[in-house]
């Protein structure tokens, strides 16, 4: 397989604070890589840091080779980035979105119109192309952004959180797209903080953990390793909002630990009586749950350090 | 395919033009604010200026001698023509004056019959008048001033010569307004209408500047920063869409002007063109220096209406600049907007040609190249460290 995206010893700061620590992985053709971790793991600064929206302290970034450095404009044209907010203006239509960043990469006349209108049946936006965006659901918005992203026809797809706003049926169907444009060659780099989500859609998996690289590889392989936590993955019916979730978590305490991201839950205790608890108390709270899962003994213990490296270092 | 960087300005451009016209309102009354105001200034100045030609002075005629010329003289002055005279005691003309009701008072005090005796080149004591005046009313105290002695001294004459001596002096008053140029075109609108649409300009494109300091905390920004697109034709992408909406704010308010309210072109059409393009370009420089230094939205709008008000006032965007102390006047030549106005000036009710015009032009243009070449440096500045993780 040759190697689209190439990590090398890639350094990140933020004033005094490392976001990335000498990451290096590879993404070849026709694969999916997770980047996978809690926030804060640096999973966002890696794939801006891709995307050549951020500039690396120390080690290489490149793109079949090439650097950004080396040729910004090349480099550019070989990334197709979908941001973790909706990069798109929402004053626009969905095809005078798609027609003006096609304009950036180079596109014009019948070429452009054909691209758009083909990216537009591609997601199944036909009907929405002379809708605003700003008037679309947010599982619309996401496939305008992910057609935006596609457009120019990218080898480099980055798609940081893509599926943070969707519903579990758009976020299915969105790895569906991306199994199909895998199919077609695409090397694809995608960050979530769902082990689901990792195992479902992505051949390898990289876990960062306070901006390193924990481990890397097939999503079977990392299942192997023993879990000393208790996890639950969910998809709530709808957003709650932010002080909802800061509450629960202080009424949680220790005793379990919340995230939230759009819909998406993910909830984990030191034992699965914590974590029955802990789901009851969020069900009480009325957190109403569209599904769940949790996953058997998981890549979660690299997570769980980077959450809880007290414990784990005592572990 | 490598984008050429002109075709990416224009898209860049084209996108700003769609999002401004995207809001159809907001964008409407883009066009019809400097509309309004200028009117409504016009309207005020214009009323003055007609009113003016016609105008008599408030006063009030004190008076405390009761000897037959000194009742002669004050029934002229309560007569005269230039003259709104009211009759008054000394305390009620105190007490008036401190209200500006009227501003100014002529006192003819006892003794001032005395006054009948002058003969020319006579010694001796001479009465003495009073005037009394409001303390910012001394323009008022040298108009009564000047029409008192003119009465006083038809008087002596007529009692000296008799009524039948021609008083009328010596020569007659031609007057007429100058306006720098062959045309006497002045009318108030239309310096209402250079100086509102100037000071909007500036508002539009501080509005600009604003939506773009939005538009960089957006997720498109970020996809801007990852496409192939530098940094230098998105800059020049918002201010050539600016500086494209900001012409033609001018040309709906002036071509309102002229439909409504007479406001001409009396100079170089040409010379008004181009420095409509230059006020244009500098209203898209100012926004970006906007976007450039303004940290938070609200911070750089507070300031940016601070500055734009002050350079407003000091370069007679409101009232004519010789309103202002001389010092003021010196100081506002640092101002784009000065030489904005002076140059509108020219080109409309004083009717200079293209070189008359071209100066001020290349003054405003400049201001707007040094100031579209700050912006870019700290947009530039900014972004590098943000690339780089330093902020």
């Amino acid at each position: 397989m040759s190697a689209v995206l190439t990590f090398h010893d890639v350094r990140m700061r933020f004033g005094d604070r490392c976001a990335v620590d000498g990451v290096s992985f590879e993404v070849n053709r026709g694969e999916v890589v997770g980047l996978l971790g809690p926030n804060g793991s640096g999973k966002s600064t890696t794939i801006a840091a891709a995307a050549g929206v951020l500039e690396p302290c120390s080690g290489s970034v490149r793109i079949a080779g090439r650097s950004r450095r080396d040729d910004p404009a090349a480099y550019a044209l070989c990334v197709g980035l979908l941001p973790q907010e909706c990069a798109l203006y929402d004053e626009l239509t969905a095809a005078e979105n798609l027609m003006f960043f096609g304009k950036l990469y180079g596109l014009s006349g019948k070429e452009l119109r054909r691209r758009t209108v083909r990216a537009l049946a591609r997601f199944g936006l036909g009907d929405r192309a002379g809708h605003r965006v700003g008037t679309l659901s947010c599982g619309l918005k996401q496939r305008v952004n992910l057609a935006v992203a596609l457009l120019h026809d990218p080898p480099l797809l980055l798609l940081d959180e893509p599926t943070a706003a969707l519903d579990a049926a758009s976020r299915d169907r969105l790895f569906i797209d991306l199994g199909r444009l895998r199919d077609d060659g695409h090397a694809i780099l995608l960050s979530t903080h769902h082990w689901d989500e990792a195992e479902l859609g992505c051949d390898r998996v990289a876990i960062l953990e306070r901006g390193k690289l924990a481990a890397i590889g097939e999503p079977r392989q990392l299942r192997r390793r023993p879990s000393d936590r208790a996890i639950l993955y969910g998809h709530l019916r709808a957003r709650p909002p932010r002080f909802q979730v800061q509450s629960l978590r202080d009424r949680l305490g220790s005793s379990a630990e919340m995230e939230v991201t759009g819909r998406r839950l993910r909830l984990a205790a030191t034992s699965s009586e914590a974590l029955g608890r802990a789901l009851a108390q969020v069900l009480s709270e009325g957190f109403a749950l569209e599904s769940y899962h949790t996953p058997p003994a998981a890549i979660e213990r690299a997570l769980d350090r980077a959450a809880h490296p007290s414990t784990a270092e005592a572990a | 395919m490598r984008p050429p960087l002109m075709s990416l300005i224009a898209a860049l451009a084209a996108k700003d033009w769609r999002l401004f016209w995207a809001d159809r309102r907001a964008a409407l009354l883009t066009f019809a604010v400097p509309i309004v105001l200028a009117s409504s200034f016009g309207l005020i100045f214009s009323r003055h200026t007609e009113a003016r030609s016609a105008t008599r002075l408030p006063i009030a005629i004190v008076v405390e001698d009761d000897g037959p010329f000194t009742q002669e003289v004050a029934v002229e002055l309560l007569t005269s023509p230039r003259f709104e005279a009211v009759a008054m005691t000394r305390e009620q003309a105190e007490g008036a004056i401190a209200e500006r009701r009227p501003s100014v008072a002529i006192v003819l005090p006892r003794g001032f019959e005395k006054v009948k005796e002058w003969r020319p080149g006579s010694p001796g004591e001479r009465p003495p008048v009073e005037i009394r005046h409001h303390p910012l009313a001394s323009a008022e105290r040298q108009w009564a001033e000047g029409a008192l002695t003119e009465i006083v001294m038809r008087r002596l004459a007529r009692d000296k010569l008799g009524d039948k001596a021609d008083l009328a002096p010596p020569f007659h008053i031609e007057a007429a307004a100058a306006t720098g140029a062959n045309h006497a075109a002045f009318n108030a609108y239309t310096h209402s209408f250079s100086g509102m649409t100037l000071q909007y300009l500036l508002f539009w494109g501080m509005e600009s500047g604003l939506l773009f300091l939005r538009e960089r905390q957006r997720g498109a920004w970020t996809r801007l920063q990852a496409a192939p697109v530098p940094l230098a034709a998105i800059l020049l992408g918002k201010a050539l869409a600016t500086a494209a909406i900001a012409l033609l704010v001018v040309l709906a308010t002036f071509g309102f002007g002229y439909l409504a309210f007479g406001v001409r072109i009396h100079g170089s059409h040409l010379g008004f063109a181009l420095l409509a393009l230059a006020a244009s370009g500098l209203a898209a420089a100012t926004g970006l220096l906007v976007a450039a230094l303004g940290d938070t939205e609200a911070r750089a709008r507070a300031v940016s209406i601070l500055v734009i008000l002050g350079v407003s006032m000091l370069g007679g965007l409101w009232l004519p600049a010789f309103l202002l102390p001389g010092w003021l006047r010196d100081l506002a030549l640092s101002l784009p907007t000065t030489w904005a106005m002076r140059g509108l000036d020219a080109a409309t009710w004083q009717g200079r040609s293209l070189l008359g015009v071209l100066g001020n032009a290349a003054v405003v243009a400049a201001f707007a190249a040094v100031f579209l070449a700050l912006a870019a440096a700290r947009i530039k500045a900014v972004e590098t460290r943000r690339r780089k993780g330093w902020v």
